[in-house]
């Protein structure tokens, strides 16, 4: 996402630096020399053509509508391009320093494979919470879960992260299935 | 906040202006096209949505403002032209990558170039243990010269322990031969998974 906001970044500075240049330029023209605009824009033509068609006519509907999809692409685009590194605390003055949340979860998925008993485990960690979702064929959810939870809630405890992020834990058992 | 610390503006490259403009963009986009369905619908107005697009009473209007409107559309073009470019430079600039200037004294100045700084630091930060690979490059300017470090760590690595070797191993070594108190430094950890090492 961070690389398409930078490339949109760019097309869409162009385009502003390019209308203001063009806007600048036409109006100035026809303010100078009114007889020989328009220079570069035939905007003389557009709007004749724009004065035969109304507010209430479906063209001017679907074009109002292509530019709201395209504006709610550009604000969900910009919103989802945050940084979503997790600070860990800074272990001196002018060092900073973060890990990815892929990385968190590996290391929450470590630990929690190395528990008895846990057949499986997919985690997936962001700053603010870590889910867990653990299979085992032995044990079932009640007597698994608070084990991870502890577990997990261990080593965050170890693991210098600026805030602590929520845990949460689901047991997939055959056993609960009876 | 401890965000706007150099070492924590090094973590990663800043988007914020790139971002909020293309937002803002975003935002005029989507209540540029609010405003025309509201004409469009008649809810300003049963007449005015049958009304052309170039409505006689706006057009009659700017007749009677003829001065002000196109300067007022002059002075908006060139500042849309300034706006456009500066935010253009800004998208296609690249990451500094700046030397280090120890001493600047005229006799003898020193400088260590950003390369050097990044080789070394590299090459040390691989003998920390759990650490597989390193790389480090200089970042900021060279106002704010600061030194941004990625290590991989192999899987089962206590993070805890590399975090606690960071400071009192790698990073002193590299003040140390450089000789300066304080080298601000983002650090970027990431782990490893071992799926490479269990087939050897």
């Amino acid at each position: 996402m961070r690389v398409f906001v930078r490339l949109l970044s760019t097309l869409l500075s162009l385009a502003v630096a390019a209308g203001g240049a063009l806007l600048a330029l036409e109006v100035g023209w026809y303010w100078w020399r009114p007889a020989s605009s328009p220079l570069l824009v035939p905007w003389t033509r557009w709007r004749e053509t724009l004065a035969g068609v109304g507010w209430d006519s479906f063209a001017v509907r679907l074009t109002a509508g292509i530019v709201a999809a395209a504006g709610l692409i550009l604000l969900l685009m910009s919103l989802s391009a945050r940084r979503r590194d997790v600070r860990l605390h800074d272990p001196a003055t002018e060092v900073s320093v973060t890990t990815s949340p892929r990385s968190l979860a590996r290391l929450v998925g470590h630990r929690v494979r190395a528990q008895d008993n846990v057949t499986g485990a997919t985690v997936t960690a962001s700053a603010k919470k870590i889910r867990v979702r653990a299979t085992s064929r032995l044990e079932d959810e009640n007597q698994l879960r608070p084990r991870l939870l502890e577990a997990v809630s261990a080593l965050l405890d170890v693991v210098p992260l600026l805030k602590r992020p929520k845990i949460s834990v689901v047991v997939d058992s055959p056993k609960d299935r009876r | 906040m401890s965000r706007k610390t150099i070492s924590s503006q090094a973590l990663a490259r800043s988007y914020g202006t790139e971002r909020t403009l293309t937002f803002l963009v975003g935002l005029i986009a989507v209540l540029g096209a609010a405003a025309v369905f509201a004409v469009s619908y008649g809810i300003l107005g049963e007449f005015r949505a049958r009304r052309s697009l170039v409505d006689p009473m706006a057009v009659d209007w700017l007749g009677g403002h003829a001065l002000a409107s196109r300067i007022g559309a002059i002075v908006l073009g060139v500042v849309l032209l300034v706006l456009g470019l500066w935010w253009l430079r800004r998208s296609l600039r690249t990451e500094g990558r700046p030397d280090l200037e120890l001493d600047r004294s005229d006799e003898h100045p020193l400088t260590v170039t950003s390369s050097a700084i990044a080789n070394a630091v590299q090459a040390d930060a691989e003998t920390v243990r759990g650490v597989s690979r390193a790389r480090a490059r200089a970042v900021g300017d060279s106002d704010n010269p600061a030194l941004r470090l990625t290590l991989w760590l192999r899987e089962g690595t206590d993070v805890r322990q590399v975090w606690d070797d960071l400071d009192t191993h790698v990073l002193a070594r590299a003040r140390e031969s450089l000789g300066i108190k304080t080298l601000p430094t983002a650090v970027r950890l990431e782990l490893e998974t071992g799926n490479r090492q269990r087939v050897s």
